[in-house]
C-alpha cells in the first residue's frame, strides 16, 4: 500500500529539492518524525542515497550513499560547479540584504523579504542602487530592465525559480527564505575551509556599518 | 518665573509624549526612531534638551537625566540591578534575624516588636526583588536585544545577562531559608513569609529563571552563528574583490572522501507508464488519453459574420467585366487562323508564333494552353486543325515522351 506522502517526500529528495519548513511543510513534518525518516532512508539505500540534514538542522537533502562510482563523483562535481559558478552573484545579493536591513546577519530560513520595502530602502540609498545594478549583470540574475523595481523583481524571481525564496500571499512581491540557504552556507563554510579564505573581523564590523 | 515656566513646559512635553518616550526607553533601547512620524516629539525634545546625537544620520537618544529618571519610574533600575539588591536585603535580614535572636535572649520586648516589623518589611522586599529580577530576564528575552544592533555587542550583553543569571541562581541556592525559620519564634505572620511565602517566590523564580537561561543560552548561540555567517560572507566579498574572477573548484579533488555538504544528488526522476494491462485501471486511463491531446484544438479567433437570410442570383442588370487574357486571345487567334484555312498549305510552329506575339511565358505553358484549346474545340472545327507533336522518349523512362514544339496546319480532311 503506497503512501501519498512517503511517495511525495521521496519524489522530492531525488528531484533535488531542499525540505524546509517554509519551502514543503507538510514534507519537513513527515520527515521530523523518526519512524517516516527510516523508511524514506530504507528506501533511498536501495538506489544508492540517503538522508541529510543541513547542518543548522533546518532542512533535509538527499545524499549519495557510496560516492566511489566515477559517475557519480562527475555528478558531485558538476552539483559544485553550479554552486562556485553562482557564487559572487550570492555573495553580492546576501551583502545588499544585510546592508538594507541594517541587520548584522545574512538570510536565515523563515526570513521574510519584500520587493516593496526593499524598493523603498534602496529609493533611500542611492549608493546601493549601484549595487543592484551590479548584481542585475550578474549571470544568474541577468536582466536587461534598467529600472530599479524592475532588477529587483529579476533577482527575487530568479532566486525564487532557484528555490531560495518561497512566494507567500498572492501579490507575488513577498518572499519567505528557504532552507536552501542553509545548505548554501554549509557549501560556503566548505569553500572558505578548502580555498583558505580567511575574513578580517576588523574589516568586517567596519564594512557593516557602512551602511 | 521664566524659570517656572519653561519647567512645566517641559513636564507638559513629557505628558504629552509620555507612551512614545517610555516606548523609547522601554523597548528600543533609550532612542528615538529619526523618521517623519517622529518629528513633533523629536521637536519637543530637542527644544526641552533631552535628546541628543552625534551626526545627522542617526537616531536621537534620550539624554542621560530623563533616562535616570524612567529609570526611576518604571523600577528598571532596581530591576537591573536586583540580583544586587537581593544579596544586600538578604544580608540586611540575616543580621535583622541575629538581632532578633539577641533582643528575644535579654528579653527586650520592645525592640522585638521592632525588628518583627523591620524583619517583615525586610522580607517583603526581598520577595519583590526577588521577581523583578527574574521579570527582568524576561524581558531581555522577548527583545531578544535587538536594541543593540552591532551583533558583537549584542552577544557581549547576552552573555553579561547569563552570567548574571548566574549569579543569581547561585544566591537563591545560598538562602538558608529553614534556619531562618526557627529564628522566627512564635510569630504566625513572620513564619508564613519564610515558610510558605518566600519558598514559593523563590521556587517560581528558579523555574523562571532556568528558563531564561536556557532560552538566552540558544540565543547566544544562535547569535554566535550569525555572527560567524556574516563574517564568512563579508570574507567571501574581499575575496572576491581581492581576486577578480575567482571561481571556487574541486576539480583537482580524488574526492575519496567526499564532504558532506558536497555529497548532493543530481536530480533522479520516477516515471512510470500508465498500466495498460490492467483492466481495473481503463476507465481512468480512457480519462487521461482523452484528455491528452498534444497539439490544441485551434480556437478560430475570428469573428463570425451573421448569417443572410435570403441570397439573390442573377440580379438584373448587373454585369461583371471579365479582364481579358493575352494569352488565351493570341492562343485563340492562332487557332482560328489554321481553322479557316488562311495559312492554305503552309504550317506553323506553335514556339514561332510565341515569338511573334512578343509574350513573356513559358514555353511548356504556352504549348500546354494550345493543346487544351485545341482539345476543348468542338469536333466539327477539330477536324479542320493537324497537330504534330516534336517528341523524343524521355532517356531514362523511355516510355514517355519529351515535346519539344507543336506544328499547327489545315487539315484537309475536314
Amino acid at each position: 500500500m503506497s503512501s501519498p506522502l512517503f511517495e511525495r517526500t521521496v519524489t522530492a529528495l531525488l528531484q533535488e529539492r531542499v525540505i524546509c519548513e517554509v519551502s514543503d511543510d507538510e514534507l519537513y513534518n513527515y520527515l521530523l518524525m523518526p519512524a517516516n525518516q527510516d523508511s524514506v532512508n530504507r528506501f533511498l539505500a536501495q538506489i544508492n542515497r540517503t538522508l541529510r540534514q543541513t547542518s543548522a538542522h533546518d532542512a533535509f537533502v538527499c545524499a549519495y550513499l557510496d560516492t566511489s562510482d566515477s559517475d557519480t563523483k562527475d555528478a558531485i562535481r558538476h552539483q559544485f560547479r553550479d554552486v562556485a559558478n553562482n557564487l559572487e552573484a550570492f555573495v553580492q545579493f546576501l551583502r545588499l540584504v544585510m546592508m538594507l536591513e541594517a541587520n548584522d546577519r545574512p538570510i536565515l530560513p523563515g526570513d521574510k523579504l519584500s520587493e516593496g520595502a526593499i524598493l523603498d530602502r534602496i529609493a533611500a540609498a542611492p549608493a546601493l542602487e549601484s549595487k543592484l545594478r551590479s548584481l542585475a549583470e550578474k549571470k544568474v540574475f541577468h536582466t536587461k530592465r534598467a529600472d530599479s523595481a524592475g532588477q529587483i523583481r529579476a533577482v527575487l524571481s530568479s532566486l525564487e525559480k532557484m528555490g531560495y525564496l518561497k512566494s507567500v500571499g498572492t501579490s507575488g512581491s513577498l518572499f519567505r527564505a528557504t532552507g536552501r540557504w542553509s545548505w548554501l552556507y554549509d557549501a560556503m563554510t566548505f569553500i572558505q575551509t578548502h580555498e583558505g579564505i580567511q575574513g578580517s573581523d576588523d574589516t568586517d564590523s567596519e564594512q557593516m556599518r557602512l551602511h | 518665573m521664566a524659570r517656572a515656566h519653561d519647567a512645566h513646559g517641559t513636564l507638559r512635553a513629557l505628558a504629552k509624549y509620555g507612551e512614545a518616550i517610555l516606548e523609547a526607553h522601554l523597548r528600543n533601547g533609550n532612542r528615538v526612531p529619526d523618521s517623519d512620524d517622529n518629528l513633533g516629539l523629536i521637536e519637543t525634545l530637542e527644544h526641552h534638551r533631552l535628546v541628543w546625537r552625534i551626526g545627522d544620520n542617526e537616531d536621537l537618544q534620550l539624554k542621560k537625566v530623563l533616562v535616570q529618571f524612567l529609570d526611576h519610574i518604571t523600577e528598571s533600575e532596581r530591576r537591573r540591578y536586583a540580583n544586587a539588591q537581593v544579596d544586600i536585603l538578604w544580608q540586611q535580614l540575616s543580621e535583622l534575624f541575629l538581632e532578633y535572636k539577641e533582643a528575644k535572649k535579654r528579653s527586650a520586648l520592645s525592640d522585638i516588636d521592632r525588628l518583627e516589623g523591620e524583619i517583615k518589611e525586610c522580607l517583603a522586599d526581598v520577595i519583590e526583588d526577588i521577581r523583578n529580577a527574574t521579570e527582568a530576564f524576561a524581558t531581555y528575552i522577548n527583545t531578544g536585544f535587538a536594541y543593540i544592533t552591532d551583533l558583537q555587542l549584542r552577544i557581549r550583553e547576552n552573555e553579561r545577562v547569563i552570567e548574571r543569571a548566574g549569579r543569581l541562581i547561585t544566591l537563591f541556592e545560598s538562602f538558608r531559608i529553614r534556619e531562618l525559620a526557627e529564628q522566627a519564634g512564635s510569630d504566625a505572620f513572620l513564619k508564613r513569609l519564610l515558610l510558605r511565602h518566600l519558598p514559593a517566590t523563590l521556587e517560581s523564580s528558579q523555574k523562571n529563571l532556568s528558563y531564561a537561561l536556557n532560552q538566552l543560552r540558544k540565543m547566544l548561540v544562535r547569535m554566535r552563528e550569525d555572527q560567524r555567517l556574516s563574517r564568512m560572507v563579508g570574507a567571501f566579498e574581499a575575496h572576491f574583490i581581492n581576486n577578480r574572477g575567482f571561481e571556487p573548484s574541486i576539480d583537482h579533488l580524488d574526492l575519496r572522501y567526499v564532504p558532506e555538504f558536497l555529497n548532493t544528488v543530481e536530480p533522479f526522476q520516477i516515471k512510470g507508464f500508465g498500466d495498460i494491462y490492467d483492466s481495473a485501471d481503463d476507465l481512468e486511463l480512457i480519462e487521461i488519453a482523452a484528455k491528452a491531446r498534444t497539439i490544441p484544438v485551434e480556437i478560430d479567433d475570428k469573428p463570425v459574420p451573421d448569417g443572410v437570410a435570403t441570397v439573390n442570383f442573377d440580379v438584373e442588370g448587373e454585369t461583371e467585366v471579365e479582364e481579358d487574357d493575352p494569352v488565351e486571345e493570341a492562343i485563340e487567334e492562332l487557332i482560328q487562323l489554321v481553322v479557316d484555312g488562311a495559312l492554305g498549305e503552309r504550317s506553323i510552329l506553335a514556339s514561332e508564333a510565341l515569338a511573334s506575339t512578343g509574350l513573356e511565358i513559358d514555353k511548356a505553358d504556352w504549348l500546354q494552353a494550345i493543346v487544351s484549346e485545341i482539345e476543348s474545340l468542338s469536333d466539327g472545327d477539330q477536324q479542320y486543325i493537324e497537330v504534330i507533336y516534336h517528341q523524343m522518349p524521355h532517356r531514362v523512362y523511355p516510355d514517355n515522351v519529351m515535346i519539344s514544339d507543336l506544328t499547327l496546319r489545315y487539315s484537309n480532311a475536314g
